[in-house]
């Protein structure tokens, strides 16, 4: 016969339903331990594995991107702060603040030539000369990551992609399809003409015409009335990395 | 004399041709006129013509087939004659003097030579001061005409020099 519950049922199952509500506790906070000495360890093997390889990371440009990877992959950033341990044992914090002053420096020394986007290697060429050859060797993903981190300051620092080829945009708006479009049909050449633009997309009149005189307007491309059929020639200085176009540097 | 290292920009079609942008065109006109400056200090030219069938070779570019026309020079040009450095010399704006010393400079130099040598009071002609033997060697050597009338009546308004003229030659006395 089944039995009804009685008053010490009752106090049985809230005994047993404390003791697993304590043993659980402890079970989590031991878990918690752990990972807290886990991560601990962690971080001091990391730190370890950093100050190790210090010299390496900031001399070597290959091994410091490898660095980053590896930082990326288990959540933590090295450039977050210019305070944590990281900047610290690193000095990282210095090698990318001046970089970052550096690129900022190339953009708007360029910028009333290039309508503020900058070809990725005249870039690195202004960023190598200004800093000397005595100064440690930067790579493309230095300068992207030191871009990343202007992007804060607002601004309009950032990166645009031609085809296979990198911009470095220091104003603010987008660079729209269309635009995008005519740039890379400019990039061998370094210039197109308005039929060419509409031969090679199929664009209505209007769009072509749009396009050519939003690029004109924002600085981006200039004007050149005298090309050998006597059709206008629009170039665009950010696509001459071969030096025709280029930034005094200063001494 | 050493050869004249032209700027970047020279060397990029689309500066030949003026920017129908207003931002753009005024970055092209400063780059212009510091050259064409730079250029005539360099060369010791003293006129430029904004007639474009005069191909100088500081307006023509034979490497990239780009010439300045005849609007592109007459505003670069105007654009020193605002900052003191260059001055027309008709109305119709076809030669033009360029100043890479301003006048008042050049004033300067005349005078200090005339006290050097000692020839206040005694009346000289144009072709003394530019090509006469005292100024062999000197800034004045091979200054053009036109040059040396808009210095001499910028002295002449400072009471420092009288220029009087007879038989088509033009005299002066300093003083």
């Amino acid at each position: 016969m089944r039995r009804r519950p009685g008053i010490q049922g009752l106090q049985r199952t809230v005994q047993a339903r404390d003791q697993y509500k304590e043993l659980g506790k402890n079970v989590a906070e031991t878990k918690l331990e752990q990972m807290r000495a886990q991560m601990a360890s962690f971080k001091e093997h990391l730190e370890e594995f950093a100050l190790k390889h210090r010299e390496d990371i900031r001399k070597d440009p290959v091994f410091r991107a490898q660095f980053h990877t590896m930082c990326a992959n288990i959540g933590v950033d090295p450039l977050a702060s210019n305070k944590g341990v990281w900047a610290q044992v690193l000095g990282f914090g210095d090698f990318y603040y001046e970089l970052g002053v550096q690129i900022v420096e190339a953009c708007l020394a360029s910028r009333s030539l290039n309508g503020g986007l900058m070809d990725m290697q005249s870039l690195m060429r202004y960023v190598a000369t200004r800093r000397g050859s005595k100064a440690d060797p930067v790579t493309e993903d230095d300068v992207l990551r030191a871009i990343d981190k202007l992007q804060v300051l607002g601004g309009g620092f950032g990166v645009v992609r031609v085809g296979d080829r990198r911009l470095v945009r220091s104003v603010p708006g987008e660079l729209n399809t269309d635009k995008n479009q005519a740039l890379l049909l400019a990039q061998g050449r370094g210039h197109i003409s308005k039929r060419q633009l509409t031969e090679a997309y199929h664009w209505e009149e209007p769009r072509v015409v749009e396009t050519l005189w939003s690029l004109l307007k924002e600085g981006i491309a200039m004007a050149d009335d005298q090309g050998p059929d006597g059709q206008r020639l629009y170039w665009f200085p950010c696509l001459e990395s071969s030096g025709s176009v280029q930034v005094d540097v200063p001494a | 004399m050493t050869d004249f290292a032209f700027p970047f920009f020279f060397n990029y079609p689309p500066y030949f041709t003026l920017q129908p942008v207003k931002e753009t065109r005024q970055r092209q006109i400063d780059l212009w006129s510091d050259l064409i400056l730079r250029y005539c200090r360099h060369n010791k030219e003293y006129t430029l013509s904004s007639d474009p069938a005069d191909d100088s070779p500081l307006f023509y570019n034979k490497r990239i087939e780009r010439r300045l026309n005849r609007e592109a020079r007459i505003i670069f040009l105007s654009e020193l004659c605002q900052r003191g450095n260059a001055q027309w010399l008709d109305k119709s704006q076809q030669q033009c003097l360029i100043l890479w010393k301003k006048l008042g400079e050049w004033a300067d130099v005349l005078y200090s030579f005339i006290r050097q040598f000692g020839l206040q009071d005694s009346v000289m002609t144009l072709d003394e001061l530019s090509s006469g033997d005292d100024v062999k060697g000197t800034e004045l050597e091979g200054v053009p005409n036109a040059l040396l009338l808009e210095v001499i009546r910028l002295l002449e308004a400072q009471g420092k020099a009288q220029m009087f003229s007879g038989d088509g030659d033009v005299g002066v006395k300093f003083s």
